[in-house]
C-alpha cells in the first residue's frame, strides 16, 4: 500500500516513540513490543487523517473568514430549504408517518455505507464480490417492493 | 482467497430462499395461506437436506470458509439441523395464529424463517463479527414476533422490554468483542487462541472482554442474572410462538458460547470457568425458586428455561470435554420447550398471553392426549427416568464432576430435587385435581397434534435409548 510521504514520515515517528516506550518498560520483551507497535500503527493512520480533515477544515474556514467580504441581510440568514421559503421553525412537529420514509430511505443509505468500502477492494475481490455486491442489493430492491406493494408509501 | 464453499452454507442459503419467495409471492399474488405452508416448510425440508449434506461432508473435510467468517464443520451443521427442526415444529404450532391473521400472518412466517437464519448464522460463525450478525438477525426478528400481537398490551410490552434490554447486552456483547480485538488483534475465533498471540493471553483487557462476551450471551439464553426479561417476554409474546423464541434462542446461544469459550479462550479457562459455574448455579437457584411461587403456567415454564440455562451452562465449566452433553441437553430441552408451550397454545389459544393453571385442571379427562404430552414434558423437565432430561441431567453432571466442580452438582441436584415440585402440581392439576365450573372443550389442529407428537416420541426415544444422539453429537465438535 503507498501511503503519502508525510502521512508515513508521521507514522514512523509515532511508531518509533511507542517502540522507545515499549522497549523502557519491557526491556528485553522486544518480540511482544513489535507487535504491539505494529498494531497501533493502523490506529496512527486514522489518526493521521482525523488531524488532517480538523487542520483542513479549520485553515479554510479561518482564511476564507479573514478575506471574505461580510455584509449579513435577513434575506441571507434564512435556512436553506432548496430555494423555498422556510414554513415555521426548525424544531416544527412532523407527522409520524413521515418515519416510514425515513426508515426506507436509511435502508438504501446504510447500503451506500456498505458500497463504499466494497468498491475499493472490487478489483481484489473480482467477480465473486460483484456478484455478492449484486444479491445483496438484489434483496435490499426486493425489501423496497415488499414495502410498496404493502402500501406504506401511500398516504391516505 | 475467499474459499467461497456453498455446501457450508446450504441450509442457510435455502431458508433464506424461502422468506424472500415467501414474501414476493405474497405481495405479488395475494395466493391462499395453503401457499405460504408450502413455500416455508418447502424452504425448510430442502435446507434441512442441504444441512444433512454439509453433515456429511463436513465429517471428512471441516474448514473456516468464506475468507474465515463461517466454519464449515460438524458443529455447524449439527446446529442448522436442530434448528431447523425446531423451526418447523415451532411453526407447526404457530400456524394458526398465522392464519387467524391474512393480513400479516405471512410475516410472522418471515420472521421465524429469518431468525432461524440469524441462529444458523450464530452457530456456524468463525469471526466474532459473524457472530455478533447472527445474533442480531436472530434477536431484531425475535423482538418482532414478541410484539406480533399489536393490538395486545403484553405483547407491546414485551416487545420493549425485550428490544431495549436486548439491544443493552447486545452493546455489551459488542464491547467484549471489541476488548478481546484489542487484547488479541483478532476477531477470529480459531486464531484468537493462536500461537502469534501467546504472550498476550493473560492481559485484564482480554479477562474483561471474555467477561462482557459472557454476559452478553448468558443475556440471550436468559441465564441469571440476566434473566430479567425472561418472564415477561415469554407472558407477553403470542402463545404460538413463544416455544420456538425459548428453544431457537437457547440452542444457537449456547452452542455460540461453547465455541468461542472452548475454541477461543481455552488457555483462560482457569478464569472463565469458575464464573460460568456461578452463573449456572444462580439460574438454576433463582429459576427453582422463582418459578415455585407462579400461578402461571407460561410464567413458570419462563422461569423453569431460566434454571435449565444453569443446568446447560453446567456443561461448560469444564470446558470442550462437556459439548457432547450440552448438545445432548440443549437438543433434548428444546423439543419439550416446543411440546410444552405447544399444549399451552392448545389450551389457553395461539394468541393468547396469559395460561392461568386453573385452566388445566381436569385436562386428563377433557383431552387425554394434550394432558398425556404436558405430563410427559413435565417429566422430562424434571429429570425423571426413561425421558430425555434424565440423560441430559446425567450428561451435563457427569461433565461437571469431571472438571471437580462438586458443588455446583450437589447444588444442580438439590435444584432438580425441588424443581421435582412444581412440574408434578402441573401433573397434578391435570389429572387428580376435581374441575369447579365447566371448562371449554379443546380443539387442536392437525399440524398442532403432528408436533407434539414428535416432540413426545422423540423425548420418550432419547430417554430410553440416548445412545443414537449421543453418538451424534460426539461427532458434533468445533473444528
Amino acid at each position: 500500500m503507498v501511503r503519502r510521504p508525510i502521512l508515513r514520515n508521521l507514522e514512523l515517528g509515532a511508531a518509533t516513540a511507542i517502540f522507545v516506550y515499549c522497549h523502557a518498560a519491557d526491556g528485553p520483551n522486544q518480540e511482544h513490543c513489535f507487535r504491539v507497535t505494529e498494531y497501533f500503527q493502523d490506529y496512527i493512520t486514522v489518526f493521521a487523517y482525523l488531524a488532517f480533515g480538523v487542520i483542513l477544515a479549520l485553515l479554510l474556514l479561518s482564511v476564507a473568514s479573514l478575506i471574505r467580504p461580510s455584509r449579513p441581510t435577513p434575506a441571507k440568514a434564512m435556512s436553506y430549504e432548496s430555494g423555498i421559503d422556510p414554513v415555521g421553525g426548525g424544531w416544527s412537529q412532523t407527522h409520524i408517518r413521515y418515519y416510514v420514509f425515513a426508515l426506507l430511505f436509511l435502508i438504501f443509505d446504510v447500503e451506500a455505507v456498505f458500497i463504499f468500502p466494497w468498491a475499493i477492494r472490487l478489483e481484489q475481490l473480482g467477480w465473486f464480490g460483484l456478484w455478492e455486491m449484486l444479491v445483496f442489493i438484489a434483496i435490499l430492491l426486493l425489501g423496497l417492493v415488499y414495502a410498496i406493494r404493502k402500501g406504506v408509501l401511500k398516504w391516505e | 482467497m475467499t474459499n467461497a464453499l456453498y455446501i457450508g452454507i446450504g441450509p442457510i442459503i435455502a431458508v433464506t430462499l424461502g422468506v424472500v419467495v415467501l414474501l414476493m409471492v405474497e405481495v405479488t399474488l395475494h395466493p391462499a395461506t395453503r401457499v405460504w405452508r408450502l413455500i416455508s416448510f418447502g424452504s425448510l425440508i430442502s435446507g434441512f437436506i442441504l444441512a444433512i449434506v454439509q453433515w456429511a461432508d463436513a465429517a471428512n473435510n471441516p474448514q473456516p470458509i468464506f475468507s474465515h467468517m463461517l466454519m464449515h464443520d460438524g458443529f455447524s451443521a449439527f446446529g442448522s439441523i436442530v434448528l431447523i427442526i425446531v423451526a418447523a415444529l415451532g411453526l407447526l404450532v404457530a400456524w394458526p395464529l398465522v392464519e387467524n391473521d391474512r393480513a400479516r400472518g405471512a410475516e410472522l412466517v418471515a420472521l421465524v424463517l429469518l431468525t432461524t437464519i440469524g441462529l444458523m448464522l450464530l452457530v456456524s460463525a468463525a469471526n466474532l463479527m459473524m457472530v455478533f450478525l447472527g445474533l442480531e438477525v436472530a434477536s431484531i426478528s425475535l423482538y418482532v414476533i414478541a410484539g406480533f400481537i399489536r393490538k395486545g398490551a403484553r405483547s407491546n410490552e414485551a416487545a420493549v422490554k425485550y428490544f431495549l434490554l436486548g439491544s443493552f447486552a447486545s452493546a455489551v456483547f459488542l464491547y467484549g468483542v471489541a476488548l478481546v480485538y484489542a487484547g488479541t488483534g483478532t476477531l477470529e475465533i480459531t486464531a484468537i487462541a493462536g500461537p502469534q498471540f501467546a504472550g498476550l493471553t493473560q492481559t485484564p483487557v482480554l479477562l474483561v472482554g471474555i467477561g462482557l462476551i459472557v454476559v452478553g450471551l448468558g443475556f440471550k439464553v436468559s441465564a441469571a442474572p440476566f434473566h430479567m426479561w425472561a418472564p415477561d417476554v415469554y407472558q407477553g409474546s403470542a402463545s404460538g410462538v413463544t416455544g420456538f423464541m425459548n428453544a431457537g434462542a437457547k440452542i444457537a446461544g449456547f452452542a455460540a458460547l461453547a465455541r468461542i469459550l472452548v475454541v477461543s479462550f481455552d488457555a483462560q479457562r482457569g478464569d472463565w470457568g469458575p464464573a460460568l459455574a456461578v452463573v449456572a448455579a444462580l439460574s438454576m437457584v433463582v429459576g427453582t425458586v422463582l418459578a415455585i411461587t407462579q400461578t402461571d403456567l407460561k410464567r413458570m415454564l419462563a422461569y423453569s428455561s431460566v434454571a435449565h440455562a444453569g443446568f446447560i451452562m453446567t456443561a461448560l465449566v469444564g470446558g470442550g470435554a462437556g459439548i457432547d452433553a450440552l448438545w445432548f441437553y440443549v437438543v433434548t430441552y428444546a423439543f419439550q420447550v416446543v411440546g410444552a408451550f405447544g399444549v399451552v397454545a392448545a389450551i389457553s389459544g395461539v394468541a393468547s398471553d396469559e395460561s392461568a393453571l386453573k385452566q388445566y385442571v381436569g385436562l386428563g379427562r377433557r383431552s387425554p392426549f394434550l394432558a398425556g404430552v404436558l405430563s410427559l414434558m413435565m417429566l422430562a423437565m424434571a429429570g425423571i427416568p426413561l425421558t430425555a432430561g434424565f440423560a441430559g441431567k446425567f450428561g451435563v453432571f457427569r461433565a461437571a464432576l469431571e472438571a471437580g466442580y462438586t458443588w455446583l452438582v450437589v447444588l444442580a441436584l438439590v435444584a432438580s430435587a425441588v424443581g421435582l415440585y412444581f412440574y408434578l402440581r402441573v401433573i397434578v392439576r391435570v389429572y387428580i385435581d376435581q374441575e369447579t365450573a365447566e371448562q371449554p372443550r379443546v380443539v387442536i389442529t392437525d399440524g398442532m397434534r403432528f408436533a407434539l407428537t414428535t416432540v413426545a416420541v422423540l423425548t420418550v426415544a432419547f430417554g430410553v435409548n440416548p445412545a443414537p444422539l449421543l453418538t451424534v453429537v460426539s461427532n458434533a465438535l468445533p473444528f
